[in-house]
């Protein structure tokens, strides 16, 4: 059976010349970054050219660079890690409906220890849009962070017009209002310059590059003091403590130079690719919508609603022919979460509970296309025969 | 985000690529249709009953791959079957006919055993949904 990976919002496959650049440094080259004989220093050499490589894909100076055990670790540091250093200068967050769990759940967590919080609506295009976020803004806000772009639908959100917008506010006078962006699903995908953005805190993870799972990184703008959540080590300028995931940093590293170089011709791709998919699934099947901007979205990711049927009876037809994607619903103990993301942008409970995401990766092919489209036109076809929703099938036995 | 293939069984997997006994009957004359009320999901069947025996059966439903698959099996389990043997039917053997289902899942064969007691007691007191 062939097999087809479209998940790469998920996770992308390791490249092989990541994994070439790492395996030294699981065999022969094993050295603790921290020691100050010859093996540390090796270790401590290539740790430093990753923070270069990582910080050179965003702009950023090497310092600015804290590595982490993923995103969520990312986001937990940035934004409990702002909050909870200036608590004494305001307990106001502004974020967005449309977050990643591991931004949202943070934040509800800070919520719960009395913060307040302002959750902008993204509406139907999937994007939030600036004049809230000035509104939202109070004497007592002291973090802002909204996504760059959206792990399920792909959407780019206006982060260089917020950016723009806190530093205007800081030009007024407010020392303590800081911005964060989790760039986990743009990295790679997106030209970021933390310059440019003007955000104070950057969140990136390694496995969405081609690079292992088990790393990250955070940018943090030089002067920038945040209250370490992980403490008992030197480790990352006392920001982050714990013995460096040498091999993995270096992976890092090496993915994010690849990424950094082969960025157009990856998007030029995948783009190609993603458009091809719509544009035949637009002939084949009817009652689908696109879900987010078609515009604004990142180039690899199409999010699709397919009426009358239930994503996950769909992701596992189409996991039963080889073909990987997601959805953002789960049923469980009869309880039923359809995709929050869906839900924002005003769809109802059914096309919400319809959606599948089909993100597209350097490695896939146009054959690949092809298959997917076949074999995802005949399970649609199978469930809505058998949906109660759909055009009845009335059968003289 | 969901389950995946491999936490259900091979039984179960052919009947979600092979549903039996999909549609509705045309001269059905005991028909239910069932809500889960938490999470939507919701089965169909349209069956005739004659002499007291189900003489046909034919299932829709819409919700995920374990209500699919329940109102499969109950379909195929029940053709030919008494409506007194059938109204005994539980949970249980609906789960054992699809080739096991986790707990979290066993409220899709809830709803199956519900659509099924429904529709007889419609067809019981002449009544259609």
């Amino acid at each position: 059976m062939r097999k087809v990976y479209l998940d790469h919002s998920a996770t992308t496959p390791v490249d092989p010349r990541v994994v070439e650049a790492m395996l030294p440094y699981l065999t022969e080259k094993f050295g603790n970054a921290s020691s100050v004989h010859l093996f540390g220093q090796e270790a401590r050499a290539a740790v430093d050219r990753a923070r270069r490589q990582v910080a050179s894909l965003i702009g950023a100076r090497a310092n600015e660079i804290v590595f982490t055990s993923g995103g969520t670790e990312s986001n937990n540091l940035a934004i409990r890690g702002i909050c909870e250093i200036a608590e004494a200068r305001g307990r106001h967050i502004i974020t967005s409906v449309i977050e990643h769990s591991s931004v949202g759940g943070t934040i509800d967590f800070l919520e719960k220890r009395g913060w307040d919080v302002t959750r902008l609506p993204v509406y139907d295009d999937g994007v939030v849009r600036l004049e809230d976020v000035q509104a939202a803004i109070r004497s007592d806000t002291v973090l802002i962070s909204v996504m760059m772009a959206n792990n399920e639908i792909g959407t780019i959100q206006p982060i260089a017009e917020i950016g723009a917008l806190v530093r205007a506010e800081r030009e007024r006078g407010r020392r303590y209002l800081w911005f964060h962006t989790d760039a986990v699903q743009a990295a790679g995908r997106l030209t970021i310059n933390v310059e440019t953005v003007g955000c104070d805190l950057l969140s990136l993870s390694a496995h969405k590059i081609y690079a292992p799972k088990g790393n990250g990184a955070l940018f943090i703008r030089r002067g920038l003091r945040l209250l370490p959540q992980q403490v008992g080590g030197h480790q990352e300028r006392e920001r982050r403590a714990g013995t460096e995931s040498v091999a993995n940093i270096v992976a890092f590293g090496a993915a994010a130079e690849l990424a950094q170089r082969e960025m157009n011709k990856r998007n030029e791709h995948t783009r190609r690719l993603r458009d091809r998919f719509e544009s035949v699934v637009t002939k084949r099947l009817d009652e689908i919508r696109f879900n987010g901007n078609r515009e604004q979205r990142l180039p690899h990711l199409s999010n699709i609603s397919f009426r009358f049927i239930e994503g996950e009876g769909l992701l596992i037809h189409l996991d039963m022919q080889g073909v990987a994607v997601s959805t953002g619903s789960a049923c469980s103990s009869g309880t039923l979460e359809p995709s929050p993301v869906i839900r924002a942008l005003g769809r109802d409970e059914e096309l919400a509970r319809g959606a599948i995401r089909f993100s597209f990766g350097k490695d896939n092919s146009a054959e690949d296309v092809d298959y997917v489209v076949e074999v995802l036109a005949r399970a649609v076809e199978s469930l809505r025969k058998l949906s109660p929703l759909h055009r009845r099938s009335v059968v003289a036995v | 985000m969901g389950s995946n293939a491999l936490s259900y069984s091979e039984t179960f997997k052919d009947h979600l690529a092979n549903p039996r006994n999909v549609g509705e009957l045309s001269d059905a004359n005991a028909v239910a249709e069932e809500t889960n009320p938490v999470c939507g999901d919701r089965l169909r069947l349209s069956m005739r009953i004659r002499n007291g025996r189900i003489e046909a059966a034919r299932f829709l439903a819409y919700g995920c791959p374990p209500t699919l698959v329940c109102g499969s099996a109950l379909a195929e389990i029940i053709e030919g079957m008494s409506t007194e043997d059938a109204v005994k039917l539980t949970r249980r053997e609906i789960v054992k006919a699809v080739g096991g289902l986790s707990t979290r899942k066993q409220h899709a064969a809830a709803l199956a055993i519900e659509v099924l007691r429904t529709g007889i007691e419609n067809w019981r007191h002449g009544s259609m949904a």
